[in-house]
Parts: C-alpha cells; sequence; structure tokens
C-alpha cells in the first residue's frame, strides 16, 4: 500500500478528476480522506499501486488544473489504522412482499 | 443589460471566435436566438458528432480554439466522441452545451444529462456554469486551458435559465492562472547532460511527434535536425513538421512505419523525443521498445513521461523554448561523426521494398492522387487502411498538412474535419479521404458540404470491408471475417447525387500500369482542380492489406511484410 497526499484547490470536478486517475486503472481505494487544509483541500488515498503506477498516477494528478502539490510516500500509520468499512456490501435487500400479500393487492 | 447568451457569445468574440459549428436544441435555443448580429458565424452540421469533429478539423489545421455547440442531453452525449479524440490528440477546443435549468438539475428532467459529470475524465477543464455572474470568468478560463501547455478539450455547461437570465456587463474578463510549483522543473541546465549523452551515443536517431507543430516551433527543430544530421523519423501526427527531402528523414515510425524507420529505432543507442506521447502503435511491445536506447524525452506534458519506458533524461517544456536552448547550446560544439550509421540507417539498403507500390494499386492511386496535388494542401484522413496507406505515402512539408485522428482512431472523422479545414483555409485544396466503413458514420455531413458550396475532394476507398478489423482478421484470426463484410454497401455515386453532389467511379485496373494512364491521370486531375465537392469512389481489392505491419505484442523489428 502506498499514501498519497495531494493538495489541491476545490473547484469543481477536481475531487473527482483526482479519484478518476485510480479509477480509471481499475484500482481499489481502501482508504480516503478529503479535508480542508488552510486556504485549500488536501486528500489522503491509500492506494495498491506497482512502482511504475506511482509515477504515472502522481503526473496524472500533477497535470490536473486545480492540484497544487502530489507526495507520495509510505503507508501512514494513522491511515493503516483506521478500520475498512465493515458493513454490508450491498444495498439494503428490497423489502419482502408475500405472494399473498401480491395477489391481493393485484385484486383490489 | 445583456442576456446570458448575449454575453457567452460576447465573451465568445473576445478570445478570438469568429466560427462555431453546432446543432441547436431545446436548452441551448436562447443561445441560437442571440446569434444573429452576434459576429459569430455558426455552420450548422447535421450531426453533433459533425459539429465537434469539424470544430477539430478546424482547430487542427489553424491551431485556433476550435468551439462546439449542442444542447442538452442527446445533443451533448453526441460531443463524446469528439471531445475524447480532442484530449488523445491535444487540440484545443471548446464544447459550449446546454443544460435543463438550474432547478431541475439532477431530477432527470427531458433531455438531462450530466455531461458535466460524463466528460471530467476526457477534459482538461470544465465547468457547470452556477450564476450568470459566472460566465464571463468561465469562458476566459475555459478558453486558457484549452490553449494552453497541452491543448486539450473543455466543456461548458450552461443551464438555460442563465442564457435567458439578464445583468449588466462590461467587458469580458481575463484570466490570469496561478502557478503550480511542478509545472517546471527543467532548466538549461538539461543541455550539458544532453551533450554528454550525444558524446557517448554511436547511433542516435530522433523522433518527432506533434509537439513542435503545436508549440509553433517547427522551423527551430528543423534547424536542429540539419544540425544533428541523425536519421530522424515522425509519428503519424508528427508528419509534415520534417522537411520530406532531408536526407536524413526516414518517414512514418510505428506500426505500419517504414522498415527504415523501425529498423533504426529498434538499433538506436540514443532515441531523441521531440514531442510525442510513445503510445503503443508507435512503440510496439513496449517493453521491446529501442531496447539499447537511452532516451531523451522533450515534452510539454509531465504526464506522458515514462509511460512505457523510463527516460534518462526528460526535458519538461514547450518546445518552442527547449528546442532552441539545446540548438544555441550545440552550435559551437563539434557533434560526433555518424557518418557510417547514417549510411546503414538512410542507405539504400532499408529502403522501401515496393517504392513505387506496384503489387498494391489503392496505393498506386493514393500516390498519383498526392503528386497532382496543388502545393497549397490539406489532406485529411479516417481511420483504418486507407489511413495507413495515406499516411505512409504522403509526404509534404506542411506541418499542419496531414490531419486525422490518431490517437483515439475515431471513424467518422475525415468528413466533418474537412469541413471545418475548409472553412478554416478557404483558398486550399482540402482532400478528404476516407473509407466505406468511415463515410458512413458521417455521411450525412454531405449536406453540409453542399449547403456550403464547399469545394472538398472526397476519395472514398471502398474495398467493402471494414478493412483493417478485416486484414487483422486475415492475419491472427484465422481469416474469420467476422461481421466486418459490407458488401451490400450504398452505391456512393448515388448517394452523392442524391445530395447533388457530382461523383465519380474509378477501378484498380485503371491505376495498375507504370506509368499510369493518362486518361487516369487526367480524369484525377479534373477531380482535383473542380471548384465544387467532388466524390470519387476507388474499388480496392477487398483482401488488400497495410504492409509493413507491426503484428500486436511484437517489437518493431518484427515488421511482417506479407501474409504469411
Amino acid at each position: 500500500m502506498n499514501v498519497f497526499h495531494i493538495r489541491y484547490r476545490n473547484t469543481q470536478g477536481t475531487l473527482m478528476r483526482i479519484l478518476n486517475a485510480a479509477s480509471r486503472r481499475g484500482l481499489d481505494i481502501p482508504y480516503v480522506q478529503a479535508e480542508p487544509v488552510e486556504h485549500t483541500h488536501q486528500i489522503t488515498l491509500l492506494l495498491e499501486v506497482s512502482s511504475k503506477q506511482v509515477g504515472q498516477l502522481c503526473r496524472d494528478w500533477n497535470a490536473i488544473v486545480d492540484v497544487i502539490q502530489v507526495r507520495a510516500g509510505a503507508p501512514l500509520k494513522e491511515a493503516t489504522q483506521v478500520p475498512l468499512w465493515t458493513g454490508t456490501p450491498y444495498p439494503p435487500a428490497m423489502a419482502h412482499i408475500s405472494d399473498d400479500t401480491r395477489a391481493s393487492a393485484a385484486s383490489a | 443589460m445583456l442576456k446570458g447568451a448575449e454575453i457567452v457569445l460576447r465573451c465568445l468574440r473576445a478570445e478570438g471566435v469568429d466560427l462555431a459549428f453546432g446543432y441547436p436544441g431545446g436548452a441551448i435555443m436562447p443561445l441560437y436566438d442571440a446569434l444573429e448580429g452576434s459576429g459569430v458565424r455558426h455552420i450548422l452540421t447535421r450531426h453533433e458528432q459533425g459539429a465537434v469533429f469539424a470544430a477539430e478539423g478546424y482547430a487542427r489545421v489553424t491551431g485556433k480554439v476550435g468551439v462546439a455547440i449542442a444542447t442538452s442531453g442527446p445533443g451533448a452525449t453526441n460531443l463524446v466522441t469528439g471531445i475524447a479524440d480532442a484530449k488523445m490528440d491535444s487540440v484545443p477546443l471548446v464544447c459550449i452545451t446546454g443544460q435543463v435549468r438550474s432547478a431541475l438539475i439532477g431530477t432527470d428532467a427531458f433531455q438531462e444529462t450530466d455531461v458535466f459529470g460524463l466528460t471530467l475524465s476526457l477534459t482538461k477543464w470544465s465547468r457547470l456554469v452556477r450564476s450568470i455572474e459566472e460566465i464571463p470568468e468561465v469562458i476566459a478560463q475555459g478558453f486558457h486551458w484549452a490553449r494552453s501547455g497541452r491543448p486539450g478539450p473543455v466543456v461548458l455547461d450552461f443551464p438555460v435559465d442563465l442564457l435567458k437570465a439578464s445583468m449588466e456587463f462590461d467587458r469580458a474578463a481575463a484570466f490570469i492562472p496561478q502557478s503550480k510549483p511542478a509545472e517546471r522543473y527543467t532548466d538549461s541546465s538539461f543541455c550539458e547532460t544532453l551533450i554528454a549523452l550525444l558524446e557517448q551515443a554511436q547511433k542516435p536517431v530522433a523522433l518527432v511527434g506533434a509537439g513542435g507543430k503545436l508549440s509553433g516551433a517547427v522551423e527551430s527543430l528543423r534547424d536542429l535536425l540539419d544540425r544533428l544530421n541523425i536519421p530522424t523519423f515522425a509519428t503519424v501526427h508528427g508528419l509534415g513538421a520534417v522537411r520530406p527531402d532531408a536526407p536524413y528523414y526516414l518517414g512514418m515510425v510505428g506500426m505500419h512505419g517504414t522498415r527504415a524507420a523501425n529498423m533504426a529505432l529498434d538499433e538506436t543507442d540514443l532515441l531523441l523525443v521531440l514531442g510525442a506521447r510513445l503510445d503503443d502503435r508507435v512503440t510496439g511491445e513496449p517493453t521491446r521498445f529501442a531496447p539499447h536506447a537511452r532516451i531523451v524525452h522533450f515534452e510539454i506534458d509531465p504526464a506522458q513521461l515514462d509511460r512505457v519506458r523510463r527516460c534518462e533524461l526528460p526535458v519538461i517544456g514547450d518546445l518552442a523554448e527547449t528546442i532552441p536552448a539545446v540548438a544555441e547550446e550545440i552550435a559551437n560544439f563539434e557533434l560526433p561523426d555518424w557518418s557510417s550509421w547514417r549510411a546503414v540507417a538512410c542507405g539504400p539498403g532499408r529502403a522501401e521494398l515496393d517504392p513505387r507500390g506496384l503489387s498494391q494499386p489503392t496505393v498506386r492511386f493514393l500516390d498519383e492522387l498526392f503528386s497532382r496535388l496543388p502545393e497549397n494542401n490539406v489532406v485529411i484522413t479516417d481511420v483504418g487502411q486507407h489511413q495507413m496507406w495515406a499516411a505512409q505515402r504522403y509526404r509534404s512539408a506542411s506541418p499542419r498538412g496531414f490531419i486525422t485522428s490518431g490517437g483515439l482512431g475515431a471513424m467518422g472523422f475525415a468528413l466533418p474535419a474537412a469541413v471545418g479545414v475548409q472553412l478554416a483555409k478557404p483558398e486550399t485544396t482540402v482532400l478528404c479521404i476516407s473509407g466505406d466503413g468511415g463515410i458512413q458514420m458521417n455521411i450525412q455531413e454531405l449536406a453540409t458540404v453542399k449547403r456550403l458550396g464547399l469545394p472538398i475532394k472526397i476519395v472514398v476507398i471502398d474495398n467493402k470491408y471494414l478493412g483493417m478489423v478485416r486484414q487483422w482478421q486475415q492475419l491472427f484470426y484465422q481469416r474469420n471475417y467476422a461481421e466486418t463484410d459490407l458488401s451490400d454497401n450504398p452505391d456512393f455515386v448515388e448517394i452523392a447525387g442524391a445530395y447533388k453532389i457530382h461523383a465519380a467511379r474509378m477501378g484498380e485496373a485503371e491505376v495498375a500500369e507504370y506509368p499510369m494512364r493518362e486518361t487516369t491521370g487526367d480524369a484525377i486531375d479534373r477531380f482535383l482542380r473542380s471548384p465544387e465537392a467532388e466524390l470519387l469512389v476507388f474499388d480496392c481489392h477487398p483482401e488488400a492489406n497495410v504492409f509493413p505491419m507491426v503484428p500486436a505484442g511484437a517489437a518493431l523489428s518484427e515488421m511482417v511484410f506479407e501474409e504469411e
């Protein structure tokens, strides 16, 4: 896992462009945090990437108009300690309607 | 007080826009209502994809920003292929889309699409405008990003209520970008490293891409190449940047490049990449690309570096600055003697195997066509076999003389792009070469050609197949011609007639001899010199192939020259 800190101006779509650089490569994003920092914003990403992809990602991010600074490094301690989301991986199931209810609704 | 639509048009004029291509619809109607008297000439195409390709053609041949206009929903989604094309080929483009009114955004209203979201990964910059007050600043910023650095596409999405609203308007805004610390990390000291690499090199070569053209550095690039006098070749977008008669010039490189260029690239120990992305069509199998070479990569977009191979010396910056800096440094430097390497790489032993194209009548036809073109010409191709044949045979010193959809490879590009080129260059002979597959993807633009009275010369190379796909099926899929048969094509001569465009047909027999029959030559001359639009169908053998060819996954040295 590599950690990336990207400082950016929070203009329309900039955050999405940053995330898209990862998603277009089919990368999972197990950890992401975006927050205001001084007069700009910063996003911290944790990604499983090859060393070649580190370079490609950093250059792609730097090419985004409102990205100010990109830093890459080893995983941050606090980032790795944040538990991954453990909720159900699917949306809530549709409410069950019994066949009897469905039939009576249809005949009403 | 001015309406938002009028402000948009005034801001476009302030950016130098006098021509825009588009197609009206509900959400963009206020802009069309304000067009008359605005100073912006609007070209109505017959499909939004035609509009965006025409805007691209205009931008590619002039270097100015092309403008395409469409309505919300399907109008906007029809622009997407052109936007992707502009991104890949670094074309300055601003797309203006109407959007449903602000209160309805996000409600899945009629003809609502999230054009901002769906083009995020294709655009260099984009905005969904949220207030009329933003309009001047958004347009100034959009044009700045479209034309600055590595040019690219921008989308500006205007909710219809903002176009109808009014406000006081004084003048268009100016945009001054905030600098980024990462933008410049190359200084002139790179020249010392470059000279050291040149001193050590035994077999240096230069690979020229579109960067020199885009930055207006063609003359200084040519001067540098003359000074270096090393084997040089070009990508498909670099064609025209190098003088074709230069003794060191080896033609196009890559999947369908010349034998000499690909061999030199395979053997070189120092590769100077001058404004090229190095995509897979140029490199062949990346792990076997230029296997012995150190790479010096001149590039304006840092994102393009080290994509396929790590370069020893990245030179980040505009070629208009970096090339003269190199030229100045080496002006008084005694370059090593590379004459023996040059004699091998550029010598007759590596000449094309079939220099007259006698084994391939379509190539003979294109040779004849190109040789008879008036000097002031632009050739636009579609995508496929004809594109590669044309790229192999077209030799011009005009930097913007060969226009094609290279990176995206979008069929249907040529005809609408030719509309944009001809409008930008009314005195130029514009030759549009398409295939029977590609022409049918935007054939409706014949109506635009006729309506505007554009004297575009359209050639349809008709092999009744999706030829390039069929070629791959033949060579790599055991001749399983799955869904590439177009033998039920319509009669393109009759179709042109329906649009009231004169058309004729020519066959392989008419070009098979060398030299060519006088009657055939006369027919080509008449076609090229007609004051009106003309369409010429060339009936090509269904199984004609483009060679040389580097199979997918092979190294450039593993070119094939015929079906094995």
